[in-house]
């Protein structure tokens, strides 16, 4: 498998891990009788993600973040691979980018400032390169 | 131009559509804000906010419209028709963002409802 697709693997097994380092905490701080209810805004007093706790709210702002990052991402490898533009650039974004994503977890959670923009960005360049490189 | 490269292009044009967005949030947030970890809920308006709502649509369309190439493009079933419809989903989304920006209203829904029928008919199509 090309190392493109190797990392999109892995970047979809990250939001899978993304995604219970949000509901595990989140179901512990509510409770499942609500996060299994419909969520009504009126019955809750508000929307879910407003009553997390701040650690949490920010796991979950981080989860919301990948999945935009995660499809840009996912056409960025697939349309690589299929239009035979692999090489080491395009190798080494997939890496820079899962990489990027794994460190913007903790970036959130401990408010690294600049570092979390500056971790997000990595990744979002890593993207827009690889899908520059198609066109070229 | 072949559906992957169309593909590759909506992608680039959604990447500037966040960049647009970003921008506009800087201007009405600041950078502060924005490299803060944003526990405290803040919104933009006007302008800014129409690219915001257009980002979020765009990033929908995205995700319905790769795995309907991504169908044709591996399952071998691309033809003249569904690179016209890749090509239609393209224009129906460069007209869709400035129109929002500008809030030319029944355009708008115009762009957005050729996107969204192109991406329709590419995964009938698929079957």
């Amino acid at each position: 498998m090309p190392p493109e697709l190797t990392a999109l693997t892995l970047a979809a097994l990250l939001q899978v891990v993304q995604f219970a380092l949000v509901s595990v905490p989140a179901n512990r701080e509510l409770g499942p009788a609500r996060t299994a209810s419909p969520r009504d805004r009126d019955r809750m007093g508000g929307s879910l993600e407003d009553q997390l706790s701040q650690g949490t709210a920010r796991l979950y702002r981080a989860l919301a973040n990948h999945f935009e990052g995660l499809i840009l991402f996912t056409i960025a490898c697939v349309v690589v691979t299929l239009s035979n533009s692999t090489g080491t650039l395009t190798a080494i974004c997939a890496w820079v980018y899962l990489a990027a994503r794994v460190l913007y977890i903790p970036a959130y959670y401990f408010g690294w400032v600049p570092w979390r923009s500056a971790i997000w960005f990595a990744g979002f360049g890593a993207t827009a390169v690889m899908l520059l490189t198609v066109l070229i | 131009m072949t559906e992957t490269t169309i593909l590759a292009l909506y992608g680039l044009l959604v990447i500037v559509t966040l960049v647009l967005q970003a921008t506009g949030a800087m201007s009405q947030l600041g950078l502060g804000y924005l490299i803060s970890a944003r526990d405290e809920k803040r919104t933009v308006s006007g302008m800014s906010g129409r690219l915001d709502r257009a980002l979020g649509n765009s990033v929908t369309a995205m995700a319905l419209f790769a795995p309907a190439i991504l169908l044709h493009v591996v399952g071998d079933s691309t033809s003249g028709q569904t690179r016209t419809l890749a090509m239609a989903f393209l224009l129906g989304r460069v007209v869709y963002l400035p129109a929002y920006v500008f809030g030319i209203t029944g355009l708008r829904t115009l762009a957005w409802s050729v996107g969204f029928i192109a991406t329709a008919v590419l995964y009938f199509l698929a079957l």
